[in-house]
């Protein structure tokens, strides 16, 4: 906006005068001067310069701290997201408005297939990592596509549970229970199946660009994403599928 | 493989001692140390998730103690997944992550006791909705 | 193939909105022409809509937040207008669109009114504060900045194709479902708060990340001004509340598009459930709001009284202590729902204690001025004229926190002068004291003083003569959001708010001619020094307006009030600090990203909210790709050569020479 002005000064810029003439600056130099203990004055303003005593605060962090930093904050924020849909699950789940209950809707034993798929991509996904940390750009594509296949195996399940739920009539327009359970299920799914847009995106930048700091940054925020999608699943398979086929 | 420990930002910037320390993220450590922490995550959480199906279809422990049990190891399987995969720790340099983890589950026990305790009191109040419903026709 | 879309959404019945859009439409295309015709095109692009400068963006925001202002002000008169003229007569505005009116005022005040303008704070100035160079991610905050914008410009484009929402800014279930609601009102709010939503919580993210990652040297916590501390709990909170809204209307759009059944009342849904969590996240962003201007209010009370902010530590733990109990006490807006006698008294009693955590911050800044050497100044008229606003305000709210009381005004105009008290007089007043303060830093020169002591003064009187007589009205019984009056005894009222509002008009006309003749006479009110108030932390150690990347070396902090401890060293020297040893600087390269993905999103919200699928799908894949372009990118950064550094760093040292021999002239020193 401005173009920088000449730096000569005029009288007319300098309303930090305070009605005795002289700016509080001033002023409160001359108060710790003659208080040198401030004793009438907390010492907030002045202080003695202690070396180093930043209390940690060494300068700005290097950009992998900041980068998993914000994303760990983004994953939070994520989780909020899926505790208002547990929690809408945890109310409605009585409410079957006469369709059917919580327990006739789960099956267990794809469930277990679904939890054992998902939670070894979450092992291959950390052993990516581990390639990656090592530069190993074989082995990080390799259990990069073992993730996927894991998660692309999950999702398959889920659609086919869906689908097969849809055929015997019992959709999430049926009723609040089976609003709520689809979509809290569903919510997760569709987390793991953007999940698999980034992962196929980030094989193609493993392969095209190599090990850059920004691509090392965007493995280690995929390595975090993916394991808080099985934190979820941890929470979703333990309260609305074990816990309701007991219920 | 053959740029090895080349990433510019990994050790460079590290010159102020004490450094932060990114979730997910183990810097100072070798692959053998990531692998050896996989394995020890994927096994605990094998062992957990295996019980926890067991414990829901059979009847071992007193049957209205079962959603508690679940519940009790579904809270240690996160904390495996914490500790293991998302590093996690309760080191200095981890402060920060603990912190806003810990900001992030007090939101999340908020809303969802909140909200459970709350439309468990509005139910208790109020007539339930189908019967208001049924009465205003 | 266009939906629901068809020319019967052109509201060419209804007189006011079809003129207001035409005008609205003239104005914009006017604009355009100018730019195109002046050739200012390539400038702003380069310089505005691409720049990942915080203090660019941070100045884009506050832009958006100052129209959208006046937008909700425009409502404002027509509902006070059309109150006065409802009274036993018809009034002018039919009750469909009188309704679209009061919600797109809340709407619009609290979403792209304050919030932008709370965010545009943060985003220029927390930089500044920490004495770094930018936020943590310079160019999600470019994306964060554009998709508020396009939210805003969903809500103003409901204006002329389809309505908006009459359910309130809330919009409640059931009211709000299809079965009752079926045009696409509803739908433009959804869509237009999401989006918008998504972008507030990216800057969140990013001002949280940039308070706990990246302060200069010796930055430590407890030497951090007072307004990092509360963007850094106003953020927090971003992150832990939009999400809820997030959720919700992501329920409240799935019952609508897909027919799902979490707040129907038929099938088992349950409205309620979106009472509860949309308050989860409705109470907090009003702290989310006025966080930040408390900490406005402790950055001027502190320089305009000479002083240290008195109680730092105790304001940082009440920053604190608020940011986690406003979490806590959601239910307060809704006592009057069936809850039972032990939910609504731990609300209540929650409700009542966050008070306490306020009434520190106020007892801090009565004690900042006590013994000091006020200025009255603009800034400073603004901070105490808050002081007695807010004090009033938030003694109603300790008196609306106790159920019983709540049960006898709930949802009357007692709670609208309430919310008013502490919003016009917590935030409102705090973006305007913030305005005269950081506008010299912004752009170099001043506001005029006398134009600024008249909007004050207009807004002040104004303000309490628009709405104590609602504190009156709704003892008397009056509902909020009333089209039509049956009660001539409330009418001495209604129309003594007109005359307030009034007097508001006046208010912002003084504004506004306040930044026309500041613009006018900008060479005689120039900021020649980078430190035209006597400054106390880090933003005024750089000049006016300062360079992009903010300092040429980053400081190193040695006390609180960074700024004010390197003053007093020069002073007592009677030098500067030796010259440092200038090195090139890396900066974040300008990046469309942003404005790309909010082009994208807004005319993904656009299809959805007229039933275009295929649109809907087109928008969201061009923004996939967008960003997968803007991932496969090679330069992230350039370099400042130490040339330029120097040139721009020696200019502020020769400013800042001039200012150190005026102190020394003034003969203060022993």
């Amino acid at each position: 906006m401005s173009d920088g002005g000449s730096p000569a000064m005029g009288d007319n810029g300098s309303p930090a005068v305070g009605d005795g003439g002289l700016p509080a600056s001033v002023e409160a130099l001359r108060r710790v001067r003659e208080d040198p203990h401030r004793l009438g004055h907390r010492p907030h303003g002045p202080r003695e310069v202690v070396a180093g005593a930043g209390h940690g605060a060494t300068g700005p962090a290097n950009k992998r701290v900041i980068v998993g930093y914000g994303f760990w904050i983004f994953l939070l924020s994520d989780i909020i997201v899926f505790s208002c849909f547990f929690a809408a699950f945890a109310v409605q789940r009585g409410a079957t408005a006469g369709g059917p209950a919580v327990a006739q809707i789960v099956d267990l034993n794809r469930v277990a297939f679904e939890t054992a798929a998902l939670l070894l991509s979450s092992y291959t996904c950390m052993l990516s990592f581990a390639a990656t940390d090592a530069r190993n750009r074989l082995w990080t594509q390799l259990f990069l596509l073992a993730t996927g296949v894991l998660g692309l195996g999950f999702l398959l399940l889920e659609l086919q549970e869906f689908a097969e739920l849809a055929g015997q009539g019992i959709t999430p327009q049926r009723s609040g229970m089976l609003t709520s359970f689809f979509g809290l299920v569903g919510l997760h799914g569709v987390h793991v199946a953007a999940g698999l847009l980034w992962l196929a995106t980030m094989m193609a930048q493993v392969q095209l660009k190599g090990f850059r700091p920004e691509i090392i940054h965007r493995l280690m925020c995929f390595n975090l994403f993916w394991h808080a999608l099985d934190i979820v699943w941890i929470g979703i398979f333990t309260i609305v599928y074990l816990m309701g086929s007991g219920a | 493989m053959s740029n090895l420990g080349s990433d510019p930002h990994r050790h460079t910037d590290m010159l102020d001692g004490r450094e932060d320390h990114a979730p997910g993220d183990e810097p100072e450590e070798s692959a053998g140390h990531w692998v050896r922490n996989a394995n020890l995550g994927l096994g605990f959480s094998v062992v957990l998730t295996v019980g926890a199906f067991l414990l829901a279809a059979s009847d071992v422990i007193y049957p209205p103690a079962i959603p508690v049990a679940l519940i009790v190891l579904a809270i240690a399987q996160m904390g495996v997944h914490l500790v293991f995969f998302l590093h996690i720790t309760t080191g200095p340099d981890n402060a920060n992550n603990v912190l806003a983890l810990a900001f992030g589950i007090l939101v999340v026990f908020l809303i969802v006791i909140g909200s459970i305790w709350i439309m468990d009191h509005l139910d208790q109040n109020m007539m339930p909705m189908e019967q208001m419903m049924r009465m205003q026709r | 193939m266009l939906g629901k879309l068809g020319l019967s959404a052109i509201p060419f019945s209804e007189p006011i909105p079809l003129i207001t859009s035409i005008i609205v439409i003239l104005v914009a295309l006017g604009v355009l022409g100018l730019i195109t015709a002046k050739g200012w095109w390539p400038y702003l692009w380069r310089e505005w809509i691409t720049s990942v400068d915080h203090k660019r963006i941070g100045i884009m925001y506050c832009l958006l937040g100052v129209v959208m202002l006046i937008r909700g002000f425009a409502d404002a008169i027509m509902m006070r207008t059309h109150q006065a003229m409802a009274i036993d007569a018809p009034g002018y505005l039919p009750p469909e669109h009188y309704n679209q009116i009061f919600t797109a005022h809340g709407t619009i005040m609290i979403l792209f009114g304050a919030m932008p303008l709370v965010l545009g704070f943060m985003n220029f100035l927390v930089p500044l504060q920490l004495g770094v160079r930018d936020v943590a991610f310079p160019t999600f905050n470019s994306v964060g900045f554009w998709l508020t914008a396009s939210g805003a410009l969903l809500v103003n484009i409901s204006l002329f194709v389809g309505e908006f929402a009459r359910t309130g800014w809330l919009p409640y279930p059931p009211l709000s479902e299809t079965t009752y609601t079926p045009g696409v009102g509803v739908d433009y709010y959804l869509w237009a708060v999401q989006i918008s939503g998504v972008g507030t919580l990216i800057t969140g993210i990013n001002i949280v990340t940039t308070v706990l990652k990246m302060r200069c040297r010796g930055m430590s916590y407890l030497r951090m001004p007072v307004f990092c501390w509360t963007s850094l709990a106003s953020c927090l909170l971003i992150v832990a509340a939009f999400p809820v809204l997030t959720a919700t209307l992501a329920m409240l759009t799935l019952d609508r598009y897909l027919d799902f059944h979490y707040f129907t009342h038929t099938a088992g849904g349950n409205p309620m459930m979106f009472v509860n969590l949309v308050w989860a996240w409705g109470h907090p962003e009003v702290y989310i709001l006025v966080l930040p201007a408390f900490g406005i209010f402790s950055e001027i009370f502190s320089t305009f009284s000479g002083k240290p902010l008195f109680g730092y530590r105790s304001m940082v733990a009440a920053t604190l202590f608020i940011c986690v109990v406003s979490l806590m006490v959601w239910l307060h807006h809704f006592f009057t729902m069936g809850a039972g006698a032990a939910v609504n008294t731990f609300f209540g009693i929650s409700s009542s204690i966050i008070a306490v955590g306020t009434g520190v911050k106020v007892y801090n800044w009565i004690f900042t001025m006590y013994g000091g050497r006020v200025r009255f100044e603009v800034p400073m008229l603004w901070s105490m004229g808050f002081i007695f606003t807010f004090v009033i305000g938030g003694l109603t709210g300790v008196l609306l926190a106790v159920p019983p009381a709540d049960f006898l005004v709930h949802n009357s105009m007692f709670l609208v002068a309430h919310f008013h008290n502490v919003i016009v007089g917590g935030v409102v007043f705090a973006i305007f004291a913030g305005m005269e303060f950081w506008f010299p830093k912004a752009f170099g020169f001043r506001l005029h003083e006398g134009w600024g002591k008249a909007a004050f003064w207009c807004a002040f009187i104004g303000f309490w003569v628009t709405f104590t007589p609602f504190y009156v009205l709704g003892l008397l019984g009056m509902t909020r959001r009333l089209q039509h009056i049956n009660f001539p005894e409330w009418s001495p009222w209604l129309y003594l708010s007109v005359v307030g509002i009034a007097i508001l008009i006046l208010g912002v006309i003084a504004q506004v001619m306040q930044l026309v003749v500041s613009i006018r006479d900008r060479e005689r009110l120039r900021d020649v020094t980078g430190d035209l108030w006597d400054g106390r932390s880090l933003e005024w150690a750089t000049p006016s307006p300062p360079p992009f990347f903010n300092f040429a070396v980053l400081p190193d902090v040695e006390g609180e009030e960074a700024y004010w401890g390197i003053k007093l060293r020069a002073v007592e020297t009677q030098q500067l600090a030796p010259e440092p040893d200038y090195r090139p600087i890396e900066m974040p390269v300008n990046s469309p990203v942003g404005i790309c993905t909010a082009f994208f999103a807004a005319v993904f919200g656009f299809a959805m909210v007229w039933y275009i699928w295929w649109l809907a799908i087109v928008a969201l894949v061009a923004a996939f790709a967008g960003f997968v372009v803007f991932a496969w990118r090679d330069v992230h950064e350039f370099e400042v050569p130490v040339r330029e550094v120097a040139r721009v760093d020696r200019a502020r040292r020769a400013a800042r020479e001039a200012l150190l021999e005026r102190m020394s002239r003034h003969g203060a020193l022993p």
